[in-house]
């Protein structure tokens, strides 16, 4: 048995299901939360004032890794902010520790991908910081798109068909993969289809956390049904064979 | 969005590792459970169990985000510790944080059992003395009797969790008296869940559990048959016609 501990934001309605639905047996997930109303950059970084404290109460239950399943309050300052939050987890509580943005570029890593479309449901503010974060991560983005929605309870009621219909207006040939961020976006649903139609990995940031922490607590046998990234769990890096 | 038929806030005492896992084992497709943490310690001193009337208002501002539908309050020990009013207030509270209506595990307890018709009941936790002495005061304040009590006699509640399903089952047969009417397994740390419909089948007379209890409540309160077939008489009640209804009557008249 394993134990997955996930730092939610307080509005998020999406990542605990899907999170929940794509874990093999014997894993378990055990969720603390984090306060969060709005997608804008204020109170992101409201969000993480609480980060140490619900670290602690995930602490409490034993889980082998703490994952921040939240893609814009991992990334809000730029390049190196993830690793910030990564050392507070750790430092708090001795835990091996992840973010959303984290998963991401080391999935982007993992896939030897350097140049994406990044499709969001972020407003252009939060979106361009997101470009931001992935460009000065070494990942080139050719394309950005966002809903345009800082309401996160909005984003929630959002249908897994938005993240396809954006996926296939911003996707073209010279992007290597498609990045969809932003963890209360249904995503899961459509991960699969999106990469059969249009022949190139699809990464969304739920998917990545979901990857990250399996890789974490070393069962790697592969999810299927949701992309190349988690039903390939145990596949080399393309990163490393290149090198 | 997820939880389109029910979404469930759960508040569980941070050192819970069986309750969000029980819970979203058994919910169908619509109901989404978001869970939140109630900040403490490891040990079931009283200290701690009274410290969680009070921690667990950050959990429901926490959970109420997620517009809940119902909230839960999942610990026994902490609902009933201080008896029925304390446990009337910290059900009051909740739902006044969150704007929905709350199902504490010691309230689901009662209310399950006399929902059964129980006056005569076994009980099994893994509680230490003053907390078993606590528990049967709440259920008498309820016309409940406990024939007889075991426990599991442990102080940490975190390792409540590692006693195993089948020690659970042994340990309910072992201490069932012919009396009882009934049996409850208290804790909603202990992974009770899934030997229940076993120890049915097998005592032939009603066995409830602390996460089976708040489950049915919850449902109840969402009004949404969950079609839950083999975690117990009382779960699989709300998928028979009119049942729930003649359920919801008796808790009112209660």
């Amino acid at each position: 048995m394993s134990r997955i501990g996930l730092l939610v934001p307080s509005s998020n309605t999406t990542v605990e299901s899907e999170f929940y639905r794509a874990l093999p047996p014997g894993v378990t997930l055990h969720v603390a939360r984090l306060f969060l109303t709005q997608i804008a950059t204020d109170s992101i970084l409201s969000t993480v004032q609480d980060l140490e404290i619900q670290s602690r109460n995930l602490a409490s239950a034993d889980v082998d890794v703490i994952v921040l399943g939240a893609a814009a309050p991992s990334f809000l300052k730029g390049l190196g902010y993830d690793r910030e939050l990564i050392k507070k987890i750790r430092a708090v509580t001795g835990k091996r520790a992840t973010t959303a943005s984290t998963a991401l570029i080391e999935a982007l890593q993992h896939l030897g991908v350097s140049r994406v479309v990044l499709g969001a449901a972020y407003d252009d503010k939060v979106n361009a910081i997101a470009q931001a974060f992935l460009e000065s991560n070494g990942i080139k983005v050719l394309a950005a798109h966002g809903l345009g929605l800082v309401d996160n309870l909005v984003v929630g009621r959002l249908g897994s068909d938005s993240a396809y219909e954006l996926a296939r207006k911003i996707d073209r040939p010279d992007a290597e993969a498609i990045v969809l961020a932003c963890t209360n976006w249904k995503t899961m649903d459509v991960v699969e289809k999106l990469e059969r139609e249009l022949g190139k990995p699809v990464v969304s940031t739920t998917q990545v956390s979901v990857w990250a922490a399996l890789r974490a607590i070393g069962r790697i046998e592969g999810v299927p049904g949701y992309g190349r990234l988690l039903r390939d769990l145990a596949a080399p890096s393309q990163q490393t064979q290149l090198a | 969005m997820y939880g389109w038929r029910g979404r469930i806030g759960l508040l569980v005492p941070s050192i819970n590792t069986t309750m969000e896992t029980e819970f979203w084992r058994i919910a169908p497709a619509g109901v989404s459970v978001h869970t939140a943490r109630i900040a403490g310690g490891r040990h079931g001193t009283p200290e701690e169990l009274r410290s969680m009337e009070h921690a667990s208002k950050q959990a429901a501002q926490e959970v109420a985000m997620v517009e809940p539908d119902v909230v839960v309050y999942g610990c026994t020990s902490g609902s009933f510790f201080e008896g029925p009013a304390w446990n009337k207030k910290i059900s009051e509270q909740l739902t006044e944080i969150t704007k929905a209506p709350t199902v504490t595990t010691a309230g689901a307890m009662a209310a399950c059992l006399a929902a059964g018709g129980h006056q005569k009941v076994d009980v099994v936790t893994p509680y230490v003395d003053v907390t078993n002495e606590r528990l049967k005061h709440f259920l008498k304040a309820h016309g409940i009797e406990v024939v007889k009590l075991g426990t599991f006699d442990m102080l940490d509640m975190f390792d409540h969790a590692r006693i195993q399903p089948e020690e659970i089952y042994a340990k309910v047969k072992q201490i069932t008296t012919p009396d009882s009417e009934a049996v409850f397994i208290a804790c909603t740390q202990l992974r009770a869940l899934e030997v229940i419909d076993m120890l049915e089948r097998d005592l032939g007379k009603p066995v409830y559990s602390a996460v089976q209890a708040s489950a049915w409540q919850a449902y109840e309160a969402m009004n949404v048959d969950p079609k839950i077939l083999d975690c117990g008489s009382l779960l699989r009640k709300l998928s028979e016609p009119g049942a729930r209804k003649e359920a919801v009557k008796k808790l009112r008249s209660a």
